[in-house]
């Protein structure tokens, strides 16, 4: 299986990790108080609370970061926005994090043309991060084109891996 | 299809330490069967010193080879080796069907100098009373060093083809590229050689990837991208090593190329939203801005027309990256390629009447040329994934980065499509050549 397929395959399972950590999210919000109230009563061992719960989800998806693309194409399939949303969660909690959005191509085309695509890729995923309100300065785009392949070899297979876009969190 | 291993070195001189400086061999893969028949003597060595520093006549008969015009007889066919005009039985020539015939003789006149006369033939001139001297194409001689041996070697090819074909030879130039070894610490290396290969000199090795190396039209600095602070940067380096960053905006800095006087540089920046063209003048450091295509869209890989009027670049405007024209002082710019899905990397031939272009066409890569007056293409190559073509200064070649073998190499082509060559690379892989402008040395 190639890596693209583990990727997918990992997609699968965890957006319904993380639509849980969500909804959650959304009822834990609405009494603040309950949390207080809860802390009275009398307890059997604590286990993880709510929130805790959630980040453990969120970091467990956000484990893949990796969007790949179509030939030629850097439109963001439907398939990440799941994934994205994961992590937009993270990084609009977590301010102080950066993260780079590392755009990358397939060697076909020539190298110039696709350093300007890999930074439309790298570009096309920072629009969705910021349209689940992650500031724009926790984001920076850098483009490698298609000079540092996650395949050397020069075929179709190796091209599926290499049209990607890969999130790197600094700090 | 003829086939056949230029060899560098014919005779014996073969010196380990050299050979093993390149990075490239050099193997004609098709068109020899349209070459010239010429004779290059094997020129004769008098001097102190056992022999010459490298065989000079043979670095001549292997540029004639590598040109594709010319198929230099072996030595051991030769019917007879005069090292001198006079010596030359034309009728022996003549009866082989020898064109031309190369004589002379390297001299060592003191430590480290050396004398080189030759003479160049045409066989098949001397009619009935014509004296040996009216035969002559070419009587010259010149003095050279261990060091510049080889150039000056090349230099008389240069003028050797110039006599036989009426165009300026290109063999006493330099090629740029970048080889990746990932084998190695520094993966990533900018490397300038003698057209033939020989000569090699690493300018810059690095962790990180390096993109896109171009000449100044003095040959003597090349401008090139280089990832060393985690993304794109230009960089102008001169070939004796002083360095200087010339783009490092946020965003892409890629795709420089220099105006035909040396003084612009021609660039693609994203700095304001998306890639697009900008000139530097590189004496006040100021840029500006030459596109304004606006947000989503790619332009990039600018070049200059010969007259320095005009920047060729590569738009998707319409979709697919396609080739468009631009004046240097702006405006709009007009779409002049419409066959094929997909063509980038144009430059314009040193006579400004062809486009040498990546084109596209039902998913294959090829270099193409293009006709500016009539827009006809022409595919020239047939090898796979064909990219950064850079044209021979004389216009008669082009070199590119194609695959082969699983392996990214460099591969030559005739700008008439005719002559074929490919360059397989040693270790790792070659990539992203840049042929030198002429050079005075």
């Amino acid at each position: 299986m190639s890596i693209k397929g583990l990727g997918k395959s990992i997609l699968i399972t965890l957006p319904a990790l993380f639509l849980f950590a969500c909804s959650g999210s959304d009822t834990d919000t609405t009494p603040a108080t309950t949390d207080s109230q809860t802390t009275t009563q009398p307890q059997v061992p604590t286990g993880p609370t709510q929130a805790e719960l959630e980040a453990q989800a969120n970091a467990k998806m956000r484990e893949v970061r990796t969007v790949y693309f179509e030939f030629d194409d850097s439109t963001v399939k439907s398939e990440y926005q799941d994934l994205l949303k994961a992590h937009a969660w993270y990084l609009s909690k977590n301010p102080a994090v950066q993260v780079v959005v590392e755009g990358h191509c397939d060697e076909r085309g020539t190298p110039e043309y696709n350093l300007a695509l890999g930074e439309r890729r790298g570009n096309s995923v920072r629009d969705i991060l910021m349209s689940y309100g992650v500031t724009s300065a926790q984001i920076k785009v850098v483009s490698y084109g298609e000079e540092n392949p996650a395949n050397p070899a020069h075929n179709e297979s190796a091209w599926e891996e290499n049209r990607r876009a890969f999130l790197k969190y600094e700090g | 299809m003829m086939k056949s291993i230029a060899t560098f070195f014919l005779s014996c001189c073969l010196i380990a330490s050299v050979r093993a400086d390149i990075d490239i061999d050099i193997i004609i893969e098709e068109g020899m069967s349209m070459a010239r028949p010429v004779a290059v003597v094997p020129f004769n060595f008098s001097g102190t010193s056992a022999r010459p520093p490298h065989d000079f006549s043979a670095i001549i008969a292997n540029d004639l080879r590598r040109s594709g015009r010319f198929n230099p007889m072996a030595y051991n066919e030769m019917p007879e080796l005069p090292t001198d005009y006079r010596q030359v039985e034309i009728s022996k020539w003549k009866e082989r069907g020898i064109e031309a015939v190369v004589v002379g003789s390297v001299e060592e006149i003191s430590q480290d100098q050396f004398r080189i006369q030759y003479q160049l033939i045409d066989v098949f001139k001397p009619q009935a009373g014509i004296s040996a001297e009216q035969s002559l194409l070419l009587n010259k001689a010149a003095s050279t060093n261990t060091r510049s041996f080889r150039f000056v070697a090349h230099q008389v090819a240069d003028d050797i083809y110039e006599a036989l074909t009426g165009i300026k030879g290109a063999f006493a130039t330099r090629i740029a590229y970048v080889t990746v070894d990932r084998s190695l610490a520094t993966p990533y290396q900018l490397v300038m050689a003698d057209s033939d290969g020989y000569n090699r000199i690493s300018l810059f090795s690095s962790e990180e990837a390096l993109m896109s190396p171009v000449w100044s039209p003095d040959g003597k600095s090349i401008a090139y991208v280089s990832f060393e602070n985690g993304r794109s940067e230009i960089y102008l380096q001169q070939i004796t090593g002083q360095r200087t960053m010339i783009a490092a905006f946020p965003g892409i800095n890629s795709a420089p190329a220099f105006s035909p006087d040396g003084r612009k540089l021609a660039l693609t920046l994203s700095k304001d939203g998306n890639a697009e063209i900008y000139v530097l003048d590189l004496v006040t450091r100021q840029f500006r801005r030459l596109t304004n295509t606006g947000p989503n869209v790619i332009d990039t890989e600018p070049e200059f027309s010969p007259d320095g009027q005009w920047i060729l670049f590569t738009s998707d405007r319409g979709l697919r990256p396609q080739i468009y024209r631009v004046s240097v002082h702006g405006g709009r710019a007009e779409r002049i390629t419409f066959e094929g899905e997909y063509n980038a990397s144009a430059s314009y031939t040193p006579d400004g009447k062809s486009i040498i272009l990546v084109n596209r066409t039902d998913g294959v890569y090829h270099i193409a040329k293009q006709d500016v007056e009539t827009g006809t293409l022409q595919i020239l190559t047939d090898t796979m994934l064909d990219e950064s073509p850079s044209l021979a200064p004389n216009g008669t070649m082009v070199i590119y980065a194609t695959i082969q073998n699983g392996r990214q190499v460099l591969a030559q082509v005739s700008t008439d499509g005719r002559f074929k060559i490919r360059l397989p690379a040693k270790q790792g892989e070659v990539k992203a050549p840049a042929w030198s402008p002429y050079l005075i040395q």
